[in-house]
């Protein structure tokens, strides 16, 4: 970790119109949560109604969103728009910056989706029972991290990481990995499913993973360091041209 | 920042950058050993190309390119004697110009960044808008605040690709000084320009890059000698462009003469001779002058010449 690099990507950050964006995401959730609970029910069926609230809107929607412009914002906006360079023309090595730049994306993440995650499932008055919001919020986390390793490198990868990021949320998650069970291993949605159903005591009809923990550990777990070694590797070797060649 | 450095090299040799079949540098080879460079060429000649070879941004794609005997490409241990100013504009508008120059300075991990940061910042006499944010500043003062970043830890070796864009005539001046005075303590300058005024006045050497090759290469004078006495055409308007025709033919330093479509086109190999003696030529043969227009003064055509010659 490098102090000087978090203050300045932390800056530029939170500079950008898409953090405002995702604050709005979040204040979302959490609105649904106290409409709920002004109008909703109680017993297993609040409680089925907040697993659903924050498995489909929390780590199927605002997760990768939040990681996803935050990841991609972190390091391959700063490439794209030209400030990188005064970064990277400074003796720190490129693998300082990278952690350095995933850490502060991750932990952004984590405080703009773990943290709504859990005060939604504390909010419904259901969440807190059989552990389900804290469930989420650490599987939000985990989720967040890995989410954030894949969209940095992506964003090292391709100038267009954005786009491919969607793709991935959108087709492989959302609809491939519904169809076809060995796409939920490469899911960072269902390894998240896995953690969270882990963790809490809730009865199958309220939380049921289609990835066993075991599996989701593993394949987050080499997700997580392929992508930063790519990420890595990708920065060491990125090439800087002038404007007119 | 005043003290002498050591003398710092820059050996390019041979070097060759290709982006898929389009080649930006082709066998180019040059060493630098302190003092002030130029390297002069017209927009998209591979100046940059070249610069970011040398800053460690791009990877030569044949040759090698050694700063001090290493190889910049993927060491960023080479910017503790490197400083680079990109030629892109960008910067963190957020910062203050203070707080910019200090945050090179804490990444250059220098003892005293806030004391550092206040001597480039003088250096590049930016001291009464340091602490506006870098969004209000005016293209030249962002520059200003670009070099004074890159010489926050007094690097041996400066790269500033086309650092005089966007700057007034003070400003220009003020930033040709300071050059100066860095190439005299004995640090490396390259700058990149594609004008040729701004690198006359203050390159001791110079690299002209043409179409991604080294065109010529050593004293500005001789360079600016050679541009001068390359062959030249002018377009001749007189009162008999026929008669002054058959008097300039005859003269040693005219290479052509054509009248064509009633215009008199005349190819000279001495440009000082030729403007020296066509009007006493002109008044003997009792034709008079009306207008004498070089036809190929563009930079672009003059570059061509030093690549073909």
């Amino acid at each position: 970790m490098n102090l000087t690099v978090a203050r300045l990507t932390l800056r530029q950050l939170l500079g950008r119109r898409r953090v405002l964006l995702l604050l709005l995401l979040a204040a979302l959730l959490l609105a649904v949560a106290v409409i709920y609970r002004l109008t909703g029910s109680e017993g297993q069926r609040a409680e089925i109604f907040t697993s659903r609230l924050l498995s489909d809107f929390g780590l199927a929607t605002l997760m990768p969103l939040v990681a996803l412009l935050l990841g991609t914002a972190t390091l391959g906006a700063e490439i794209e728009d030209g400030t990188a360079i005064y970064l990277l023309a400074k003796p720190i090595s490129r693998a300082t910056i990278l952690f350095t730049k995933l850490a502060i994306a991750a932990v952004g993440s984590v405080l703009l989706t773990a943290l709504p995650i859990f005060l939604a499932g504390a909010i419904t008055g259901a969440g807190l029972d059989n552990g389900i919001a804290l469930a989420f919020a650490v599987a939000a986390a985990v989720g967040s991290l890995i989410y954030c390793a894949i969209f940095v490198a992506l964003s090292l990868v391709t100038g267009r990481a954005l786009i491919f990021g969607l793709l991935y949320v959108l087709v492989w998650e959302g609809l491939l990995a519904g169809l076809f069970a060995g796409t939920r291993t490469f899911s960072v949605r269902q390894q998240s499913l896995a953690i969270a159903d882990a963790l809490t005591d809730a009865p199958a009809r309220v939380l049921t993973a289609q990835l066993d923990l075991t599996t989701a550990i593993v394949i987050g777990g080499v997700l997580l360091v392929g992508a930063t070694a790519l990420a890595i590797r990708r920065l060491r070797r990125l090439e800087i041209a002038g404007e007119t060649a | 920042m005043t003290g002498q450095v050591a003398a710092a090299g820059i050996a390019v040799d041979h070097v060759a950058r290709w982006y898929g079949n389009v080649v930006a540098i082709n066998d180019v080879s040059f060493t630098l050993n302190g003092g002030v460079t130029g390297l002069l060429g017209p927009n998209g000649a591979g100046k940059s190309t070249l610069l970011h070879m040398m800053s460690g941004f791009l990877r030569p794609s044949a040759g090698t390119v050694a700063i001090e005997g290493k190889a910049p490409w993927a060491d960023p241990e080479i910017y503790r004697r490197i400083g680079l100013v990109p030629e892109r504009e960008s910067a963190y508008t957020f910062l203050t110009g203070r707080e910019f120059v200090v945050a090179s300075a804490r990444l250059q991990k220098l003892p005293d960044p806030a004391a550092a940061a206040a001597r480039a910042i003088g250096l590049v006499e930016l001291e009464s808008a340091a602490d506006r944010a870098i969004g209000t500043y005016s293209k030249g003062m962002r520059q200003r605040v670009k070099v004074a970043a890159s010489l926050v830890h007094d690097p041996a070796i400066l790269l500033l690709d086309e650092p005089f864009n966007g700057m007034d005539p003070r400003q220009r001046l003020h930033m040709m000084e300071l050059l100066r005075r860095l190439g005299s303590e004995g640090r490396t300058i390259v700058f990149s320009s594609h004008i040729l005024e701004e690198v006359g006045r203050l390159a001791e050497q110079v690299l002209v890059i043409v179409a991604g090759r080294l065109a010529a290469s050593g004293d500005f004078r001789e360079i600016r000698r050679l541009m001068t006495d390359r062959p030249h055409t002018f377009t001749v308007r007189s009162s008999d462009d026929r008669r002054l025709a058959s008097v300039l033919v005859a003269q040693p330093t005219i290479a052509g003469v054509a009248l064509e479509d009633g215009m008199l086109t005349v190819r000279s190999n001495d440009f000082g001779a030729f403007s020296r003696t066509i009007s006493g030529l002109a008044r003997r043969a009792g034709v008079s002058l009306h207008e004498l227009l070089p036809t190929d003064e563009s930079l672009e055509s003059v570059f061509s010449y030093l690549v073909r010659r």
